[in-house]
Parts: C-alpha cells; structure tokens; sequence
C-alpha cells in the first residue's frame, strides 16, 4: 500500500527526514511513533501528495507521491495535525463541501456525510458552527472528512490528540473497526496508543527510522526492564531471601504497610520468577497477596534507542 | 469543472457569511453617494464639459473607494487557508491548483460586480428623480461599467498574488493596496509633470494610466487597448499566482 524508498526532505539546509525507507501492507495499522519534530509529519505530508521529497521514491497505492500527485490524493484520507477546518462553516456544511470535492454526487454524498456522522459520533452537532467546537468535536470532524470517500488509504497525523480518555477510546475502536478495507498509518507521540492500536510501530527519531517491528516484538527485545512486583507479609528477611532467586537481579522495597510490604524486583530478561515466588511463599509460610510482571513499555524501548542513537 | 464549481460556491458563501462583503458593499455605496453628489455639484456650480457620468468617475471619492476595494476583497482568498492550516487539507483533496486559483478570483470579481450595482442604481434613481433633466448619455455609462470592470479584473489579480504570497493578511492588504496605488500614481505622475518630459514618454505611459482610460471610457469612446492591456496583466498575475501556490511542490 505504502513503498518508500531513500525518502528525503531537506528543510533550507536541515535534513527532516534522513533516508527512510519502509513498506506497508494493505489493512496493516501502522504506527509512527516519535518526539515532536522528529520527521514524522513531514513524511506523512509527503505521502498525502502535499510536498514532494528532496530525494527518494515514495509510492501509494502503486502511484508515485509526487508524479501522480492527483490519484494519490484519490486514495488517500489524510487528516493533518490540530485538524485545521474552516470555522466558518457548519459540520454537515463542511462535510457536504469536502465530499463533493473528493468526488462524490449528490445521492452518495448523503449517505456517506451521514453514514461518517454517525462514524465519528457528530451528527448531534451537525448544525453546528465548527468554530463553536471543542477541540475533541474537532478533531472528530477531521477524521469523519478523511473517511469520507472510503480511501483505501488513511493517514492521520494524531488523530487523538486533544481527545478525552473516552473519545479516544472511541476513536480508536473506530480505527480497529476500519480493518481490513482501510490501511492505516496513524503518527503519534503517545505510546500507548500505538501499544493498543497498531500491528506494527515504526519509531523515529530525528529523522531517522530506530525500529520497525510489531509492538510485542520490540518489547521482548528489551526484557531488560521487566519488573515484578509482589506485596507479601512474612517472617525473616524476605528481601534478602527474594534476591537468591534464579535472575533476579535487585529487590526494592516499595511500600510498607503495616506488615505488608511491596516488592519491587528487576529481573534478567529471558526469566519468568512469578512461580519460583510462589514456591518460595510456599516453602516460607508467606502470605501473598499481589504479583504481577511489568513488560516493559514502548516507552522504555523507546528512550533505549533514542538514547542509543549517536 | 464541477470540482471548480464546488470551489467557487464555497467562495462565494464566505464572502457572504463572513461581514466582509457587507461592510465592502456599504463603504463602496456610501462612497459612490458621494461621487454623485460630487458630480452634481459641479454641474450646478457652471456649465461644463462632460456629463453626470465623466464628473461621477472622476470624484476624488471613486478613487478612495477604488484603491479600497481590491485589498478588502482579495486579502483573505489564500492567506486565511495558510493561516488556519486548511491550505493542506485544500491540497491533499484531489484538486488542481488552477480550479482552487480560478475558483478563488472569480468569486473575488463576482463580489466585484456586486458592488457597482448600486452605483448603477443610482444613476437610474437621479434619472427617474429628475425625470431625464439630467443628461445620462448611455454610451457612457456603459462605457464606464466596461473599464471599471477590466480594471477590477486586474487590480484583483494583484491582489490575489498578494494573499498567495504570505499567510499575514494585513501584509496581504497592504501589498495590494501598494501594488495598485503605484500602478495609478505613474498615470497621475505623469499628467502632473508632464509639460516637462518628451511627447513620446508622455504617450506611452498613458497607455497605462488608469485615470487616462476613465477619461476615455467616460467620454463614452470604446478603446480596445487598455481592454487588452488589463487582461492580458490579469493572466500574467494570475499564472503567478498560480506558481506560489505551486511552490512548494517544486523540487530544490
């Protein structure tokens, strides 16, 4: 769906995005994950047809980004950063304009304005100026414009940003459902997000791609970081005892609560201890009443290769 | 074409939901109130040379409202859209650059047109008022309506390459307003000093001196180089316009 190949954009003498190359497969959700600045929306602008690159081959759909500029921007739904819209008009208004301008005729374009209202869950303020809106309705609107002509194609420059805890989960059932008929490429900086929602997560960073891989895959990579945490009450040094256990490599004590205390263990990666615990509880006549492993979170496998970087 | 249509109708709309086209239309009527009235007074005061018409179009007021005008219409056509951001949502939609360019300046001399309806309305209100005292020599009339609209034509596609320019419209107003100010003041520049300079210079640059084609067109006299002269500018700064707006798909 997506080629790119040695894509390049200079900005008067600063490279925003250094020699990217990356491939997406039709119904894959794709996440770009990276600090603010890092390049993202700046690829995502050039495969929306809306700049050329510097150098480099970028293809969507089979049409080169910058030699087939109108078909591109055919299968393309492509939202923009802090969803710019016209104030001035009214929800249904903008909706009605920006389909007939993807294309669509009078019959179709009623269902389809309709049909991303409900989508997007604002036809209760379709009659409503947009320069009335939240942010949160907003940014909704832009998202129910990029799915208006059924793009094969979405690309969301942070969708959710601005949302509420409930709006983007709402949004982001809506991405899932959106499967299989659309691909996907959503940017973000939020890591859960793409945790939650994308099958595969290209991070980048100053203009370069870290990683490319599933979420699951990048996080067993980096098991370094996974954390145990266990809440026991018992006798004797149960720190020390905890700490003799097969890779675990330190314990904390995290909180003490009346006899009750927390545990916070690093273990070495490739080890799964919760057992060996339980045994040990066993043995020792502990009471237990928490434990839990923490995988590491994209966040950290992030700041790993960020701060690998040269 | 129909994509251009679309464009055009949401143009249009803007205009129109947005007090500018309300406040332009109001300060062009009051102004042409004044160019009549204007007009008037010089008739009453002494025989003259020239009809209601000729003195209407040469008040001080008609150039006032005339420098106003293209600015006002002109300034928010692509600045607004770069500031608001929408400019990429308007790109990334499959539309070609000259629909969004055509679209936007056309809805500009619609605009345009609109408003020397009410100055039209008053020539024919002074002749039903004074049941045909007052000579309204047609050809004139006409005449005047024809330059005033290539003029419009011209001076708006200034404009236009002026709000394409920069995402600021006050910058955008004043370029224009600059831009047209200067094209008018070489005319005027040259009917003052022009005792001082070769017939020859003097002749060539009223070829383009707007106050010259409104002494001509007033006169009622149909002259087809300044027709010629203004929409082939037109074009120009049009075909420029669309080159800004294209360049940021140029490769460096």
């Amino acid at each position: 769906m997506i080629a790119v190949q040695d894509l390049t954009k200079q900005y008067a003498g600063r490279m925003a995005v250094n020699h990217i190359s990356f491939h997406v497969e039709p119904g894959e959700i794709v996440g770009f994950l990276g600090p603010n600045g890092a390049g993202k929306s700046t690829t995502m602008r050039m495969l929306s047809g809306y700049m050329p690159p510097s150098s480099g081959y970028a293809a969507v759909n089979g049409h080169d980004v910058f030699r087939e500029s109108l078909k591109v921007r055919q299968s393309v739904g492509y939202m923009p950063e802090m969803a710019p819209l016209y104030l001035e008009m009214r929800v249904k208004e903008y909706l009605k304009f920006r389909a007939e301008l993807k294309g669509l005729r009078s019959r179709d374009m009623r269902r389809r304005v309709g049909e991303v209202m409900e989508q997007c869950s604002v036809t209760d303020v379709r009659r409503r100026l947009i320069g009335n809106l939240s942010k949160g309705y907003r940014q909704r609107v832009a998202l129910a414009d990029a799915l208006l002509n059924q793009p094969p194609l979405l690309i969301l420059d942070e969708p959710t940003n601005g949302l509420d805890p409930v709006q983007i989960r709402q949004v982001r059932e809506l991405l899932r459902g959106l499967r299989p008929a659309h691909t996907i490429l959503l940017s973000t900086h939020i890591l859960q997000e793409v945790e939650q929602t994308c099958d595969r997560v290209i991070m980048i960073h100053r203009g370069r791609i870290l990683a490319n891989d599933t979420p699951v895959n990048l996080t067993r990579k980096l098991r370094a970081l996974t954390q145990v945490f266990v809440e026991i009450s018992g006798k004797g040094d149960v720190a020390a005892q905890l700490e003799t256990l097969l890779g675990v490599r330190k314990v904390n004590e995290e909180l003490r609560e009346g006899d009750w205390v927390r545990y916070a263990l690093r273990v070495e990666p490739g080890n799964d201890v919760r057992e060996e615990i339980m045994k040990l509880a066993d043995s020792q006549t502990w009471k237990v009443r928490e434990l839990h492993r923490q995988l590491p979170s994209l966040e950290d496998v992030f700041v790993e290769l960020a701060a690998s970087e040269p | 074409m129909r994509i251009f249509w679309v464009l055009l109708k949401k143009e249009l709309r803007a205009f129109f939901v947005s007090p500018m086209a309300y406040i332009v239309l109001a300060l062009i009527m009051i102004l042409n109130g004044f160019c009549l009235r204007a007009a008037l007074s010089v008739l009453e005061s002494a025989p003259s040379e020239g009809s209601i018409v000729t003195w209407t179009f040469h008040a001080m007021w008609f150039w006032l409202s005339y420098f106003f005008v293209f600015p006002l219409l002109t300034m928010r056509l692509f600045a607004e859209e770069k500031k608001m951001g929408t400019f990429e949502t308007l790109f990334t939609a499959p539309v070609h650059t000259w629909q969004v360019v055509w679209a936007k300046y056309l809805a500009s001399v619609f605009i345009y047109c609109v408003l020397w309806v009410p100055s039209y309305l008053n020539f024919q209100l002074l002749d039903w008022i004074t049941v045909g005292q007052v000579e309204m020599p047609s050809g004139a009339l006409k005449g005047s309506y024809l330059i005033l609209f290539f003029m419009g034509l011209f001076n708006l596609a200034i404009g236009c390459l002026a709000s394409a320019l920069t995402s600021n419209q006050i910058i955008a107003a004043v370029i224009s307003f600059t831009a047209s100010l200067l094209h008018f003041l070489i005319g005027l520049f040259i009917s003052v000093v022009g005792r001082q300079v070769s017939e020859t210079f003097v002749d060539v640059i009223n070829y383009f001196a707007s106050m010259e084609h409104i002494r001509t067109f007033t006169a009622g006299l149909i002259d087809t180089r300044p027709l010629v002269y203004y929409t082939s500018l037109t074009l120009l700064f049009l075909a420029l316009t669309h080159q800004v707006v294209e360049f940021r798909r140029w490769r460096p």
